[in-house]
């Protein structure tokens, strides 16, 4: 495996992660592929805990004791001065890793607060990135350029003096935002930076890094558990289930035609965009205990589709129609004994849930 | 509702173990000690030898039977202050964090008081104007020292209990009209049973600490044999000076080891109530084992291009 | 226990210094006020019984002056004996010891500088050598280095007086590496000398050194749960996605860590201070610890009171202090979160 193509920034094959070793052990994460291209946004969407946030910590070596990583291939393509170079991210040493991080590839977590150093002001943060990346800036530069980045997410200046605990949530979320462009790293992973905040701000936020995106030219892997954001800022959708990939798919087609009994469920779950309210049926019972994944397809306990098969054999993540979006279900299998339903089967360009 | 559940760790079983064994020469100490403590008829200043295992003192009278017949007296009034202690905490951070308002104004006070006035020298003064006969009473000595040591537990009892307080399943059997003092007990107590125990292996500890420097320095009575009063006829009669450590380190030992047992089952406590610390899969032994470095790096996820999890487990 | 950035009432900043502070003049007040009751209400009227015993042992002035501070015979309601007592206090009169015969304030005044230069010096070396390990220890944690855990248990819990005889009966005693006891050579009187002086110093290192190995233990465990706790904060887990070198991180994580301790700074002081006045009964040093036990021993009462008043003022002021540095080092409690 490897990076072949030159758009290409991230090329991630058959990743799997542990939790725990021997006995204790659960997968989190299993046999997950997929690529990034250049400036492209790719969204991830999953119920709290189907493993979203271990893919990424795991892809970026950050997760932390009891993880594991137990398979798989990641390539990262290089930018700036190392452009060209591929890197091996599951063969680095800590010193490889030390060097591309923040400044090849920056994180956005969940809560800022966490995230931010409660003792720093603002001001700190940025200088330290900044110092501890770039020996040549001076101190005023640094200064100025910390105060460009707030400008960038649309914070004033005086911030900078500002402890985390001053600033409003959505503030210090845009402070990390802007943190993670400090370095114009080529890719940014943000794990749902949005979750914590209001609708109001979360649609900001969205709308703010999309305008981000197109003006720097940055790749995107944004978490989120609602499926509904990410149409406004993602190209492609990655939705995942117990650790896997169910089904992936260009945003929109993904949006306005699921394949995925999951995505149809998961979509139900949050209110559209934009039209009337409609009620919101979700999914029936709870992610399935990793600990003892039911045999066959790990969705059938929920799956109103469910028949024999799925409660014997998992469905592999195959391509459909031509190759351009794939989906792990065995309705779509052409030998499936069952039809594949109507809210399953739109075509891309029709909208579902009875929305116009 | 968890149940108090310890982890079963190395740390713990050590600690219970050296606990148990102090606990049964409580019991059984005074009668099996080899000599009257107070015989000073034998040969003065042995070495340790097999009539007298931890040899003698400058009086002439045997260490182990000082050590057998002194450890009930320690422990009884470490474990009789303790408790003591540890329920007038209880009493006090669960009204002060419960009631709330003025009640828990009042009693925070209280503690935040007993906490800034430093402890021995307060006990030293209450001691010295106690009667004579109180003095050499353990049980008066036990109950002022609970007296001195309740304010810590109380304190963390209290914060305990407001965070409680207000959560989900207390409120629900408020709104459907349980009694207070039922909501407490039932709801609120036994979440707080790995502090309550944490605050009385601190509060046993703390007195048997005080009880035996009190010991020491001869402000209780000298001719009560206990482990400071050990320490304290050693320290008069020069057994530093002397090298005499047959005589000085029974004491001093017993008292660490006591000290370490609960210190070790604290640790237990510590792990059940603060997940973080506890350790993070496998022991270094173990991960070693499976191929993974001694110790988690942070920043260093490692990569086992092998998975553990039983492959039936995996569809 | 666990840090307080905001009070019980959810004040801020000064206001909960100034509530601190209104505690500590709360709890001196109260110690007074039990140093008043306690002798006047105990059982057996100690103070009686002391009178009755110096009878014939020292002038009768000195019965008349104890006679008057503790309220025998003089027919004073208490109120009034309560006034007069505390009017005493404000003109810094603590009574005259009945075995020393001098004012007790000028017995203290004399005797203090050796407790706090003493103690005060082993409890700042401890904290710091203490915390310093406990952040190496935290951070190594999984290693070998975790060894020095049950080592540190065990020497956490053993009794002050114990390891301060050993050392003596090991370093001193048997060695010969350092003096056996008191506070300097006593051939030299005290003065202004090099020589003095550096009797002084030789003199105190064992003490000194027991006091710090006896309290490093604690210090050192108890950081290094906060910095095991602190590490797996979200913020410590960016340091490194921001590929800041180790020592940044852990740096990161130790002055968060660090303030736990601060905040207990003011909890373990008045432990800390009662453990080591038996530093000075061991090495027969000079100081408040050795009088106080003497002032015991010899019914003393004007002394041991005055002295524990003194021993009582002395760690709410260090309470008081730890707690100002606790509002210097956090920037939570200066000024008010955003919700
Ligand atoms: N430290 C851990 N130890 C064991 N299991 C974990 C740990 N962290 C997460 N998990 C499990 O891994 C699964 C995936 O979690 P996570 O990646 O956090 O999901 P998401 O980010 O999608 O909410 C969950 O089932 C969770 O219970
Ligand atoms: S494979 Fe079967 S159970 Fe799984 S999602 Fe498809 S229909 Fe439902
Ligand atoms: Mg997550």
């Amino acid at each position: 495996m490897s990076l072949t193509d030159a758009n290409l920034v991230l090329h991630v094959s058959n990743f799997s992660v542990d939790y725990g070793y021997a006995d204790e052990a659960i997968r989190a994460v299993t046999d997950v592929s997929f690529s990034l291209g250049r400036s492209r946004v790719l969204g991830v969407a999953g119920e709290s805990g189907s493993g979203k946030s271990t893919l990424v910590y795991g892809l970026t070596r950050l997760l932390r004791a009891p993880g594991v990583i137990t398979a798989g291939d990641v390539r990262l393509r290089l930018s700036g001065a190392r452009e060209g170079e591929i890197i091996d991210l599951l063969a680095a040493t800590e010193d490889d890793l030390r060097a591309i991080r923040w400044s090849e590839i920056s994180i956005v977590m969940q809560s800022a607060l966490n995230a931010l150093n409660p003792l720093h002001k603002i001001g700190k943060e940025f200088d330290e990135v900044l110092r501890v990346h770039d020996g040549r800036l001076s101190k005023s530069q640094r200064r100025q350029r910390a105060e460009e980045l707030l400008a960038l997410v649309g914070l004033q200046p005086d911030r900078l003096q500002r402890y985390p605990h001053e600033l409003s949530g959505g503030q210090r979320q845009r402070v990390m935002i802007a943190l993670a462009l400090a370095l114009r790293p080529q890719l940014v992973i943000m794990d749902e930076p949005t979750t914590a905040l209001d609708v109001v701000t979360q649609r900001e936020i969205v709308s703010e890094l999309h305008e981000l995106r197109e003006r720097l030219g940055f790749a995107l892997i944004f978490i989120t558990h609602d499926l509904s954001l990410l149409v406004e800022l993602a190209d492609e959708i990655m939705v995942m289930y117990a650790g896997r990939i169910v089904e992936r798919a260009p945003a929109l087609d993904l949006y306005r035609a699921p394949r995925h009994p999951y995505t149809l469920g998961l979509m139900e779950s949050f209110p559209p965009l934009s039209g009337e309210r409609v009620a919101m049926t979700g999914i029936p019972g709870s992610p399935p205990n990793l600990k003892t994944p039911p045999a066959g397809c790990p969705f059938h306990p929920r799956c109103a589709y469910a028949h024999d098969r799925c409660r014997n054999e998992m469905p592999p993540l195959n391509d459909i129609e031509d190759g351009g979006r794939s989906v792990a279900c065995w309705l779509h299998d052409p030998a499936s004994p069952v039809e594949v339903p109507v809210s399953l089967s739109r075509r891309g360009d029709t909208t579902p849930g009875g929305v116009k | 509702m968890k149940s108090l559940r310890i982890p079963r760790s190395p740390k713990v079983i050590v600690g219970l173990i050296i606990l148990g064994i102090f606990v049964v020469l409580t019991v059984i100490g005074p009668w099996i000690a080899p000599y009257d403590p107070n015989a000073n008829t034998f040969i003065p200043n042995l070495t340790p030898s097999w009539e007298h295992w931890f040899g003698t003192t400058t009086l002439g009278q045997d260490v182990l039977s000082q050590l057998l017949v002194g450890c009930r007296v320690t422990m009884v009034v470490g474990f009789i202050a303790g408790l003591v202690a540890t329920l007038i905490s209880i009493a006090v951070g669960l009204a002060a964090g419960y009631m709330g308002g003025r009640t828990d104004e009042g009693l925070s006070l209280l503690a935040n008081v007993f906490l800034a006035i430093p402890g021995l020298p307060l006990l030293i003064v209450i001691n010295s104007y106690l009667p004579a006969g109180s003095q050499a009473n353990p049980l008066v000595v036990g109950l002022v020292i609970a007296l001195t040591g309740w304010a810590w537990g109380a304190r963390v009892l209290r914060a305990q209990t407001m965070s409680l307080r207000d959560r989900d399943f207390v409120e629900a059997s408020r709104i459907i009209g349980e009694k207070r003092w039922r909501i407490m007990w039932s709801e609120i107590g036994p979440n707080l049973l790995p502090i309550i125990a944490a605050s009385l292996l601190f509060t046993i500890l703390y007195a048997v600490g005080v009880y035996s420097t009190l010991a020491f320095l001869g402000l209780t009575n000298v001719s009560t044999w206990n482990w400071g009063t050990m320490m304290y006829w050693a320290q008069s009669n020069n057994a530093a000076l002397a090298n005499e450590w047959w005589w000085l380190a029974p004491p001093g030992v017993a008292i660490a080891l006591v000290g370490t047992s609960l210190a070790l089952i604290n640790f237990g406590i510590d792990e059940f109530i603060n997940p973080r610390l506890r350790a993070a899969g496998l022991s270094a032994r173990q991960r070693r084992r499976v191929g993974l470095a001694r110790r988690p790096r942070l920043g260093f996820t490692p990569v086992l291009r092998q998975s553990t999890v039983d492959p039936k487990k995996v569809s | 226990m666990a840090s307080n950035s905001i009070d019980e009432k959810g004040n801020h900043g000064v206001t909960t210094l100034l509530r601190r502070l209104a505690i500590y003049l709360f709890t001196a007040w109260t110690t007074i006020t039990v140093n008043f009751v306690l002798p006047r209400l105990m059982p057996g009227d100690p103070i009686q019984q002391l009178i009755g015993k110096l009878q014939g042992r020292v002038t009768p002035e000195m019965i008349a002056a104890i006679k008057a501070q503790f309220g025998q015979g003089l027919n004073q309601s208490m109120w009034t004996q309560y006034v007069h007592y505390l009017t005493q206090l404000l003109h810094g009169d603590l009574g005259v010891s009945i075995t020393l015969s001098s004012p007790v304030s000028d017995v203290l005044s004399s005797q203090i500088w050796w407790t706090v230069g003493l103690i005060g010096v082993g409890a700042v070396v401890s904290f710091f050598i203490g915390t310093a390990l406990g952040v190496f220890f935290g951070w190594t944690r999984g290693s070998r280095a975790d060894v020095v855990i049950p080592a540190a248990t065990f020497l956490q819990s053993v009794p002050y007086y114990f390891l301060g005889t050993i050392l003596i009966m090991i370093f001193a005693a048997t060695l010969h590496w350092f003096p056996l006891m008191g506070a300097y050579d006593p051939t030299l009187s005290p003065e202004w000398s090099w020589t003095y002086i550096a009797s002084v110093l030789r003199y105190g290192e064992l003490p000194l050194a027991s006091i710090v190995l006896s309290s490093l233990a604690g210090w050192m465990l108890g950081m290094r749960n906060m910095m095991v706790t602190t590490m797996s904060e979200d913020f410590v887990l960016m340091a490194v996605a921001k590929g800041l070198s180790r020592r940044r991180v852990m740096w990161h994580a130790a002055r968060n860590a660090v303030l736990p301790s601060v905040a207990n700074l003011a909890l373990t002081i008045g432990l800390l201070v009662s453990g080591s006045l038996l530093v000075e009964q061991i090495f027969n040093y000079p100081g408040v610890g050795n009088l106080l036990v003497n002032a015991v021993g010899n019914e003393d009462y004007p002394l041991l009171q005055g002295i524990f008043l003194l021993i009582t003022f002395t760690v709410l002021g260090a309470n008081f202090l730890a707690d100002a540095l606790y509002y210097v080092l956090d920037p939570r409690t200066r000024t008010a979160a955003v919700h």
